[in-house]
Formats: structure tokens, C-alpha cells, sequence
């Protein structure tokens, strides 16, 4: 006998991931879901994003790390609350895990929180975190086929940050085939190029996410 | 690797499904996966039939389909399914596209014997 179930395999996920996304709503605080590959400056580009704009906005951090606090004790200088989630070889972050921590944060004195993903560009992108919108970084020195290659995150991120822009001359990084291929899978999203160790191009960043944090409510 | 994610919550329902129904052994679950979810068949497989041994789907015929990618192209309002991974609309060209379909996990039904 055939028993009919039609239902979303990740329902779990979706309806818990709903239940934060309205908590945060409530409480009137961003969160941003950052996915990159290992590697492309996610660390680098919250460490100046924390410099730049801590005593401006009230920022928490999310870590979720396969198995260290490394990412974290970098972070530690610069005073704002993070909570370290180690998903213990797990390939991505999901909302159980994130509605478990949120609970250690003070939700009413916070503007912005910013969830550094597992380094990884296909799982993540798959898990509703609950976030307000997804951050894609993406890094000259991994090659310009990633939109195409990896199309779902591409599609659904609200900003594209190209780092390590400084490095590109060493390179075989293709600038305008990484935007054709872009343009093909998303056409509308704003991409910013920028290089966190040196400070090239920060500003728009910073620009763009304090318009983001200022225009929540 | 988010196959194994994906597998668990399906275990989960379909044992949950199973019981309710007072189901003495499952024989066939069939799912849908849409392309975008980029999930790897072998692996998913693999993945379900370790998980199920020694239950009452160890014998149980996973049926995955994978649907594709489907688009309304906004501009021409016509509805189209690509194969590569271009989000144009091979009509006219835009790019201003809602996907429609492709990024579905669903678990669909599941056979078995009472």
C-alpha cells in the first residue's frame, strides 16, 4: 500500500528557522548569514567590519566552526558578545542550532548579528538559518567559475563581496567572466570589490551594511 | 555533504509516517529533489541505506527524482525549464527570471505492508 506524505523533507528546519526570523523581528535585530569557501576572508572581513562599525551599531557574533574556537579568539579583542557553535564535522549550520544560542545574546541591546558560516559553498546555502539575508564572499584566489558552479548561494545571497581584489594580478582570475557568469545567475545583486588586508574598497561596504542595519525597522 | 542532513530528516518522517500508519515494513520511499539542491543520488543513497539496516526499511527502494530547473521569465511571462545552469530566458534574453521549480525536497510517499 502507497501512503501519501507530500511534505518538505527540511519542514524542521524551515519552521524553526521561521520561529527565529520572527523573533528577530521582534526584537528589531539584522542578521546576516556569511558563506564563503574556506579560506576567502570571512574572519578578515568581520574583524575590520568589527573596527569599523562597533561603536556605531550594537554587533554580536555567531561562530560556527567544525571543531576550534580559532575564528573567535581572533575576534575576541573587540568586545562584542560571540558564541561559538561547533558542529562537531557537521558541513553547515542550521536554525536548531542557532535558535539554541540565541538565548545568551541580550536580543533588546543588539542591532546586528553577523553568523560566520562553516567554510563551505554548497550545504550552507541550503539551511534557512532564520537570517534576515544571505552574504556571499567569494575570493580571486579560488577562480572566477563560482557562480556558475555553485548557482544556488549566488541566486539567493542580498551582496556579493569579491575579496582579496589586491591579489588578482597573481591570478588567472577572470574579472569580466566572473560577471557575465554573475549576471546569468543573478542580475540584479550588488557586487562590491574589496580587499580586507590591504583596505581597498571597504568603505562601500561599510556604506551598504550600516544602510542595511539603519533601514531594518 | 548535506546529503546526510537531508537523509536524516527523511528518515525521520518516513519512521514517523510508518508508525502512525502501524506499517510492519517499508518498501519504497519516494522523493523529489530539485536540481539547485545539487544533491549527489549515489551518495544519498548510500547515506539512507546505512541508516535504515537493521529496521523495517532495510529493503526499502529508494525512487529520487530529480526535477529541473524551472523559470517565469518576468518580462516575457513565459515559463521555461533550462538544463545548464544560465538563468536566462532562452526567448528573450532577461535575466529577471522567478524560479518555479528547483529547489524542492520532498518526500512524496512511501509503499509498504501492514
Amino acid at each position: 500500500m502507497e501512503i501519501k506524505i507530500r511534505k518538505n523533507v527540511l519542514d524542521r528546519n524551515k519552521n524553526k528557522a521561521n520561529e527565529v526570523r520572527a523573533l528577530l523581528k521582534e526584537k528589531n535585530v539584522l542578521m546576516v548569514n556569511m558563506i564563503s569557501s574556506p579560506g576567502a576572508g570571512k574572519t578578515t572581513l568581520l574583524e575590520k567590519t568589527l573596527e569599523n562599525l562597533k561603536d556605531r551599531f550594537k554587533i554580536a557574533v555567531i561562530e560556527g566552526d567544525i571543531t576550534t574556537d580559532r575564528d573567535a579568539q581572533r575576534l575576541k579583542g573587540h568586545g562584542v558578545p560571540i558564541v561559538v557553535i561547533n558542529t562537531e564535522g557537521g558541513c553547515h549550520l542550521d536554525s536548531h542550532s542557532i535558535s539554541k544560542v540565541l538565548p545568551e545574546f541580550n536580543l533588546d541591546k543588539l542591532d546586528i548579528i553577523f553568523v560566520e558560516n562553516v567554510g563551505n559553498l554548497v550545504c550552507p546555502s541550503h539551511f534557512d538559518l532564520g537570517e534576515s539575508f544571505k552574504l556571499a564572499l567569494v575570493s580571486t584566489t579560488e577562480g572566477d567559475d563560482k557562480p556558475i558552479k555553485y548557482p544556488m548561494l549566488f541566486r539567493e545571497a542580498k551582496v556579493i563581496l569579491l575579496n582579496k581584489i589586491d591579489l588578482i594580478e597573481y591570478t588567472n582570475f577572470n574579472k569580466s567572466s566572473f560577471k557575465v557568469d554573475l549576471n546569468n545567475v543573478n542580475g540584479k545583486v550588488p557586487l562590491m570589490e574589496i580587499s580586507c588586508t590591504k583596505n581597498i574598497g571597504m568603505s562601500q561596504w561599510y556604506t551598504w551594511i550600516s544602510n542595511q542595519i539603519i533601514s531594518k525597522s | 555533504m548535506h546529503e546526510l542532513k537531508i537523509a536524516e530528516e527523511l528518515i525521520g518522517i518516513v519512521f514517523q509516517v510508518a508508525e502512525s500508519e502501524n506499517l510492519k515494513k517499508i518498501t519504497k520511499v519516494n522523493i523529489q529533489f530539485g536540481k539547485m539542491i545539487m544533491i549527489v543520488p549515489d551518495i544519498f543513497r548510500s547515506v539512507f541505506e546505512g541508516a535504515v539496516k537493521g529496521t523495517i526499511a532495510k529493503k526499502a527502494k529508494l525512487n529520487l527524482e530529480i526535477l529541473p530547473i524551472k523559470f517565469m521569465c518576468k518580462k516575457c511571462k513565459e515559463e521555461t525549464e533550462i538544463d545548464d545552469l544560465l538563468f536566462v530566458c532562452p526567448l528573450c534574453g532577461s535575466n529577471d527570471l522567478e524560479m518555479i521549480q528547483g529547489r524542492e525536497t520532498i518526500v512524496e510517499s512511501i509503499e509498504g505492508e501492514k
